[in-house]
């Protein structure tokens, strides 16, 4: 029998949570990232908030959804192959993430109650999932 | 000096700045150092005060409620207690909606903006922002608008709208009036189809009479008028001279400018008086103006002189008539009335035009005037016009003797309540014109006797003692625009039986007149414009071959 497998330890090295939770994020994303708008559509027409103000907040926004698709796309990519150099990328754009979503939390010009959960969540996800990509590339690089 | 002149204007430019603790906001408090009724929170109020309380205006005081959680002052009254107390809490209020605002960055979200002080470095942008009647952000286009709207001179000066001032040459035609203080201004323009009559001083000396300008005719004739594509002059149409002791004559030829000059010591040809009358079409156009003076001498002790000027519009091809009102009555002013001539409705009606505008007093219901000394006889002629819309009650006193007969005084006491010529028609609208004869109204004549009132019937003389005119008016045309027009006058004589006095005594009564209004408007019915209807007819050949 030709077992591609002989010669090599059985050992797959790719990370099946960090796996499960970069799905369960994507699919939360996109929850996020429809909430928030709607959110902000809301708050524009009930608060007062100036054009000036209301550019910025739809900027990040959609800046941070332009960063979270090559962010998890990598990080399938580089847990599936279980190459670092994705996955470290995927661990950079996150950083970056990271910090918009602080943005959304602290510096929005309104900040309600429901963004306050929806950013503690996202924020939580992120923190997880940075620290299961650090494993995953320690493993790898191993 | 300059640091300090710097920093109070500093100061004086920015606002004192807005309270935002709740506990010591109090939105009830009104009145300073003075405790305000109900009014749970003003510091000013004591405990005997808030023990004569009923009921907490101002309940609580929070800031906006969308808010997560914020403070909040309670402010209530505790009527169990003897006296009642006021109780104050300040209690954490919390919003349990998931969309409350938990954080804000925007400062100015929670308040009121801080309106501009204005400096002199931003006022001119601050009034063009909020000097006009609204507010509009797009402020820049209506001006372009507007801007463009102004240069074409020919459409503006055409047509001319009620109250907008005629336009001359190099400004506006002119009518000196006295402005604050009895002295003449010159800026006072005259305002299309507004007949304005005005008295000022002026202030002259004879060794510059010729070179005063106000006291010369040119003054008032130079810059003819901007009518339509072509100017109006203005034409001298008479010329009156009034002497040092206030005769007038006219002068034969009016066409010869009289500039005033220096004679025997006196200011010859001075302007006393301008009366201005200019004619318009139906459709606003000026097309022509002429100015009647009056020139006068001015003596050498003379330090000013009084001039009055006036200004009439009349509509070309009409009678200068005074109007009442375009169509409606305009409360305040007379009501018109006049009469009809012999063998109506046959004759032309020129005629009633003739008879019913021949002089002034005709053309008014004039109702008795009281004077200070009260007595009938003695006042005799003394008439006050009936202004619309305004009730009015008159008398006077009758001091009947024994010596009196009866007729005459009847028909003294007549004339007295009625005055010298009583019209018979009354204008149903303030711009009736003579022509129209079914926009009059009749007046209706009735009698009442006194004696009638109470049973019994007694061929006796009877004297009129009052005279009531009863008006009824209506609202007439359109809901958003009603003009009054006048439907009926009765008019009401009132008699009552003279009782013979013995001899050397003598009795007084009364004799009144009054004028009521009515407004007997039915209330108004909304009309609608009719569905469209469509409007499809076959064409007659339609179904050729067929039928």
């Amino acid at each position: 029998l030709f077992s591609p497998w002989k010669g090599r330890t059985s050992e797959i090295l790719s990370s099946l949570p960090l796996h499960i939770l970069l799905y369960v994020n994507g699919i939360y994303y996109i929850f996020y990232f429809l909430a928030t708008l709607a959110m902000i559509i809301y708050k524009s027409q009930v608060f007062s908030y100036p054009d000036d103000l209301l550019a910025p907040d739809l900027a990040v926004l959609f800046l941070m959804a332009i960063l979270e698709v090559p962010r998890l796309y990598l990080g399938f990519k580089g847990n599936l192959t279980e190459a670092e150099a994705p996955l470290g990328l995927s661990l950079g754009l996150t950083v970056g993430s990271v910090v918009l979503c602080v943005y959304q939390l602290l510096w929005q010009t309104y900040v309600l109650q429901a963004d306050v959960l929806l950013n503690a969540v996202l924020l939580s996800a992120y923190g997880l999932e940075s620290g299961l990509k650090v494993t995953a590339i320690a493993a790898f690089v191993s | 000096p300059v640091d300090t002149r710097d920093a109070t204007q500093a100061r004086l430019r920015s606002l004192p700045a807005p309270i935002t603790d709740v506990s010591r906001l109090c939105v009830c408090d009104l009145l300073v150092a003075q405790c305000d009724t109900n009014c749970c929170c003003d510091p000013d109020c004591s405990a005997q005060d808030f023990g004569l309380f009923t009921a907490c205006s101002v309940p609580v005081v929070t800031g906006d409620s969308r808010l997560c959680s914020q403070k909040a002052a309670v402010y209530s009254l505790d009527v169990e207690a003897n006296p009642p107390e006021r109780i104050f809490k300040l209690i954490d209020q919390v919003n349990p909606s998931i969309f409350c605002i938990h954080a804000t960055n925007y400062k100015q979200a929670l308040y009121l903006k801080s309106p501009e002080i204005p400096t002199a470095e931003n006022f001119d942008q601050l009034l063009d922002k909020f000097g006009g009647a609204t507010f509009s952000a797009e402020l820049d286009s209506w001006n372009l608008d507007t801007d463009a709207q102004n240069p074409p001179d020919a459409n503006e000066t055409s047509r001319y709208e009620y109250g907008v001032p005629v336009q001359t040459e190099d400004a506006f035609l002119r009518l000196p009036s006295p402005v604050v203080s009895s002295w003449c201004s010159d800026a006072n323009p005259a305002g299309f189809l507004v007949n304005q009559a005005t008295k000022c001083i002026r202030s002259v000396s004879v060794e510059k009479c010729d070179s005063v300008q106000a006291l010369s005719m040119l003054f008032y004739i130079n810059s003819s008028i901007l009518a339509s594509v072509f100017q109006v002059n203005i034409t001298v149409q008479s010329i009156a001279v009034q002497s040092l002791n206030g005769t007038r004559s006219l002068v034969s030829s009016s066409d010869v400018l009289r500039l005033p000059m220096v004679l025997d010591e006196l200011c010859i040809n001075a302007v006393l008086g301008v009366n201005y009358h200019i004619t318009y079409t139906d459709t606003g156009e000026i097309i022509g103006a002429a100015a009647a003076f009056v020139l006068g001498a001015i003596s050498k002790e003379a330090l000013s002189i009084e001039q009055s000027f006036e200004i009439s519009f009349t509509q070309e091809n009409t009678q200068p008539v005074p109007l009442s009102g375009n169509p409606g009555y305009v409360v305040g002013l007379p009501v018109r009335a006049g009469f009809q001539p012999q063998g109506y409705p046959f004759p032309a009606a020129f005629l009633f035009a003739a008879l019913a505008l021949s002089s002034n007093k005709h053309r008014q219901l004039t109702i008795l005037q009281s004077t200070s000394s009260q007595d009938c006889l003695a006042a005799q002629g003394a008439r006050a016009p009936v202004l619309f819309g305004y009730n009015m009650i008159s008398g006077c006193k009758l001091r009947i003797t024994a010596a009196m007969q009866c007729q005459p005084l009847a028909q003294t006491l007549l004339d007295v309540l009625k005055g010298q010529s009583f019209p018979e028609y009354v204008a149903s609208f303030g711009n009736s014109q003579a022509q129209d004869v079914l926009d009059w109204v009749p007046i209706t004549q009735l009698h009442i006797s006194e004696q009638m009132i109470s049973g019994t019937l007694q061929s006796s003389c009877q004297i009129p003692v009052s005279l009531g005119i009863e008006v009824k008016w209506t609202k007439y045309g359109s809901l958003v625009n009603p003009q009054a027009r006048i439907v009926n006058v009765t008019a009401t004589i009132t008699t009552s039986t003279l009782k013979q006095l013995a001899s050397g005594r003598e009795r007084i009564i009364p004799i009144t007149s009054s004028v009521v209004f009515t407004d007997i408007s039915s209330p108004a019915e909304p009309s609608y414009k009719a569905w469209p209807t469509i409007n499809i007819k076959l064409p007659f050949d339609f179904f050729y071959p067929f039928v």
